[in-house]
């Protein structure tokens, strides 16, 4: 029987490590017998294993035998050199464990943190959107007077498609929510509806089947839709059959025409693309007063710029404010590239992380050369001997180059895997939304960043000792005195490291505590509602079956239903939620007041809510009343307005009783009497300005995408599936979306500040600790090399606390300079920041002073330490040590 | 050579064992015999340097020996402790002899 062999990788490993000739091999022999004596079994090969790890590590950190060094190396004197230079390096970083594992540890954190946010930045803004030729997209729609967003009128639409000269083609699509019927469970879809060259436009041509064409637009041709890939394979059971099926959205019968690639996304991943044929005929639509959500979506011809072309349509636009006066005036346009649309948000929130992460970075840096430089002068007898016995300067320098590069590889390596896990969190704090974050991975960019940020470290702060360690003279470090200018020198260098370290400490916890006031502001800002014992859910009543009678009546029945739950306190609904923003925004008029120019009409957000809603959300009520049972179809109709739209309107007036009327003043729409003014709610989000609202009564206005809102007695996330089963019980068609509690809507709305918040704070705190960490070496330090001098002050009579107050002074005073420095940092990069706060100015001089005071007792503490050590200082033991 | 070389505790171990198992001792054998009547395990890494230390301090000496198919026909090293060796561990003994006179009671057990 031939014996089985022991574990391949582990004996390569040997023969590469231990020593040629009968000496290598017969430790390996040893390790094969007894390995077959132990019966070959998992058990003897993991022993196998150990011993192969510990001889090599053994092996390879122990100096080479003079014996077996010798023959005919001497031609590869370079590599030899590095061999040594590693041998050494490797077994003087084992001997002082702790040093290695401070210096590992703030590489790690350093360059784990920077490759994290770097991953961030690359997915989300750097990468190329996967699209051909991305940078030739282009995102335009209409501005109105103030520049606000308003989406693309249909028919202006139509003008710049067939004027613009810039575009190969020119698309249009907006977002819309889809409700699916004729399956097991009726289904919300999210999707978006496009123009026939939709697909084109963006270069992607379905992987089934077909895209849609112009004729799709025309309102004969039959209702089609496109569906993306993963809808296709987890909702279509990816029947390559599919093509030609019916799928019943919204209650129209739409045929399945084409299959998107995998991997193909548009803004947010949608579940499908619906032809324009279905509402090419509505009246709204053609009217060009109305803003419907609509975003047009170009692809430029090849040489022109978005400038140009976003030129170009502005001058359409010019030519359609004089041909349409009444609806156009003050109508602009806003054309910008695609790919910085999708990341407008965003955009400043990562690259403020990123500058903060690059401080941290460099932090990290100074204080690994700062313990660099120490160890450089801890060993200047070691390196003075080396020099006086032949070690050339160079050949000592290259020896501290090969010492850094290999820590800061090293920690470069383990900072690989602290950005893979730091990358994670941020994902998972990252607030809903953020555009493309489904690509951002810690790839092959990423890695190369760390390795680069590794070797930043490693070259630029290994230098500083290396420098030092060339410049080491002879004799005079030889002499180990008091007096040696090396210790001293690089003493200073420690100094001003030291410095610069507090302030780019002192810049990062301004950043910090800017963010944690900006979330404390925006947490205690007055909201109007009581967001307590909430939740909210939403639905639409989409189809032709649904008239307006049956809306009003299906709404009546449900609320009462609602309402009879087991622990519901109160139940309503509302067209749009506070926190959430509205779509419907619309100018209007009020009877008693003259009717400004065109383009100066207020517009205040119309929404439709159901009798109840303001008891349920627990606003206040300043005049008049709410909404209640009297408010029918056929009642007169009334609003109610919030205080906002009171104060502009009516400053100083009695609200109640005037009348307002929505839409232009030729506009055929109902004057509505104001019956009551409620206190102001936020609107869009905690930190915009609440716009002027006016509530409609929903039998008025009995839309069919409706958000209902419940108040609990008890957790409001408990009464999810109560609310879903009643919904059920009613109609089982009606799928029920979004169903969240009114403190998980603000807790979403806040993600971005928490998670800048989250990522300042803990960089922050990582500074500091280093800074200090970093400050009690160096007077720590500088107390060693003075404990002469502190020996002759205490035998020449100075007090103890003289001594504790020279060495505090001494460290205080790195630091208040650094804190000085980095004062003016902070101011010179606070527009930066600004943007992102809210409540706070990025120069607040609270903040500032509550930062520097923290500083400065975190360095009174790092100083005290060893000052204290220095009055324990024995003056005869100090004295006769010399 | 003055006075003889200083023996640690391990090296000392080892030379004991290396005279313990007489003319066979090879590396295999004496972790063995380290784990058997010293009762500690010892790292191979550790061994094998230490028995190099000791070799450049001349206190031992090796010869290589056939090897044998169990282990894949490597060579086998045969150590022997050198006059020098013997003049170490008898130092150390003393040493220790001296050091532990008249103390002993302190540690004898009472039944």
């Amino acid at each position: 029987m031939t014996p089985p062999d022991p574990p391949r990788l582990a004996e390569w490993l040997l023969r590469r490590t231990l020593p040629a000739g009968a000496r290598g091999e017969s430790i390996v022999g040893d390790l094969v017998e007894d390995w077959r004596e132990a019966g070959a079994t998992p058990r003897a090969t993991l022993r196998f294993w150990r011993h192969a790890l510990s001889l090599s590590l053994r092996y390879s950190v122990r100096r080479p035998r003079p014996r077996d060094q010798f023959p005919d190396r001497s031609e590869h004197m370079f590599l030899d050199n590095l061999r040594n230079d590693l041998r050494y390096a490797i077994r003087s970083y084992v001997k002082a464990p702790t040093f290695t594992l401070i210096i590992l540890t703030t590489l790690a954190l350093g360059i784990g943190a920077s490759t994290a946010i770097f991953s961030m930045v690359n997915g989300i803004l750097l990468q190329p959107l996967p699209l051909p030729d991305p940078d030739r997209l282009v995102y335009a729609n209409e501005v109105n007077g103030k520049g606000v967003i308003i989406s693309l009128a249909w028919p202006n639409y139509v003008d710049w498609r067939a004027r613009a000269r810039s575009f190969e083609s020119l698309a249009n699509s907006r977002e819309e929510a889809y409700t699916l019927t004729g399956v097991d469970r009726a289904q919300r879809l999210r999707g978006r509806r496009v123009t026939g060259n939709f697909f084109q436009t963006l270069g992607v041509s379905p992987s089934l089947g077909r895209g849609f064409t112009d004729e799709d637009d025309r309102p004969n041709t039959p209702p089609a839709v496109v569906v993306s890939d993963p809808f296709w394979r987890t909702q279509l059971g990816a029947d390559p059959a599919i093509i030609g099926r019916i799928l019943r959205i919204n209650d129209l019968a739409h045929t399945v025409v084409g299959v998107l690639p995998r991997g193909f996304q548009f803004v947010r991943p949608y579940d499908v693309f619906v032809s324009m044929g279905p509402m090419a005929a509505q009246r709204n639509l053609l009217d060009r007063g109305n803003h419907m959500g609509f975003y047009a979506l170009g692809r430029l011809k090849p040489g022109v710029t978005v400038e140009a072309a976003a030129a170009e349509l502005q001058s359409i636009a010019a030519s359609l404010e004089r041909d349409y006066p009444n609806t156009n005036t003050g109508v602009g346009v806003r054309g910008e590239r695609l790919a910085d649309r999708l990341v407008t948000d965003i955009r400043l929130t990562l690259l403020v992380l990123f500058g903060a992460v690059g401080f941290l970075l460099l932090i990290a840096c100074v204080n690994v050369a700062n313990l660099l430089v120490a160890r450089g002068a801890a060993r200047q007898h070691e390196l003075a001997v080396r020099a006086a016995l032949g070690g050339g300067r160079l050949r000592l320098a290259s020896q501290m180059l090969v010492e850094s590069t290999l820590i800061s590889i090293a920690g470069g390596a383990l900072g690989v895997g602290v950005g893979a896990w730091l990358l994670q969190a941020l994902i998972a704090v990252a607030p809903e939304g953020i555009p493309r974050i489904e690509a951002v991975r810690l790839d092959g960019a990423a890695l190369l960043f760390a390795l680069g940020a590794a070797a930043v470290c490693g070259i630029v702060f290994g230098a500083l000792p290396a420098f030092q360690a060339s410049a080491a003279g002879g004799q005079q470090a030889l002499v180990r005195g008091r007096a040696a200018g090396f210790a001293s020198r690089s003493h200073r260098l420690r100094r001003g490291l030291m410095v610069a370290e507090t302030a780019l400490a002192l810049v990062l916890l301004t950043g910090a505590g800017l963010m944690m006031r900006t979330l404390h502001e925006l947490t205690q800002v007055e909201t109007g509602f009581r967001a307590d014992h909430l939740v909210t859910t939403r639905f639409v009543l989409a189809g032709e079956q649904w008239t307006r009678p049956k809306r009003i009546a299906f709404y009546d029945e449900l609320q009462s239903r609602l309402r009879a739950l087991p622990g519901v306190t109160d139940a309503a609904f509302t067209y749009s939620l506070p926190i959430d923003g509205s779509n419907w925004n619309s100018i209007f008029i009020v009877g008693d007041k003259p009717v400004p120019p065109r383009a100066q009409l207020p517009s205040a957000a119309f929404t439709p809510v159901s009798a109840g809603y303001f008891e349920t959300m627990g606003m206040r009520l300043i005049r008049g009343r709410f909404f209640d049972a009297t408010d029918t179809a056929t009642s007169p109709k009334v609003t109610v307005i919030n205080e906002s739209l009171a104060k502009r309107l009516w400053p100083g007036e009695e609200a109640v009783g005037k009348r307002l009327k929505q839409g232009w003043p030729e506009t055929p729409s109902d004057w509505r009497e104001v019956v009551g003014v409620v206190a102001d709610v936020k609107l869009n989000g905690v930190a915009a300005e609440t716009p002027m609202q006016a509530y409609l009564p929903l039998p008025h206005e009995p839309s069919e995408s409706m958000a209902i809102v419940v108040r609990a007695q008890g957790d409001p996330a408990a009464a999810g599936p109560a609310i879903e089963s009643a919904m059920q019980q009613l109609n089982k068609d009606l799928p029920l979306f979004q169903i969240r509690t009114m403190d998980d809507v603000l807790g979403t709305s806040l993600a971005r500040q928490r998670m800048s918040m989250l990522v300042f704070v803990v960089f922050a705190v990582v500074a500091l600790t280093l800074a200090s960490v970093g400050l009690y070496g160096v007077v720590a330090h500088g107390v060693t090399e003075r404990m002469h001098e502190i020996g002759v002050r205490i035998a020449l009579g100075a007090e103890r606390r003289h001594v504790l107050g020279l060495i505090i002074r001494q460290g205080l005073s790195m630091a208040l300079l650094g804190t000085a420095i980095g004062v003016g940092g902070a101011m010179a990069l606070s527009r930066w920041i600004q943007s992102l706060l809210f409540g706070v100015t990025a120069t607040d001089p609270a903040t500032l002073g509550a930062v520097i005071a923290m500083l400065l007792a975190v360095a009174v503490v790092a100083c005290t330490v060893p000052a204290w050590r220095a009055t324990r200082v024995d003056p005869t033991a100090a004295l006769r040590a010399e | 050579m003055a006075a003889p070389a200083y023996l640690g505790e391990f090296e000392q171990l080892l030379l004991l064992a290396i005279l313990r198992l007489g003319a066979a001792a090879h590396g295999l054998d004496i972790a063995r015999e380290l784990e058997a009547r010293a009762g500690r395990v010892v790292s191979r890494g550790a061994l094998y340097t230490s028995l190099d230390r000791l070799e450049d301090k001349g206190l031992l000496r090796w010869k290589a020996a056939e090897g044998t198919p169990a282990r894949n026909g490597l060579p086998r090293r045969l150590y022997i402790v050198t006059p020098a060796g013997m003049v170490a561990l008898r130092a150390s003994r003393d040493t220790l002899r001296r050091m532990w006179r008249g103390l002993d009671h302190l540690f004898e057990e009472t039944p």
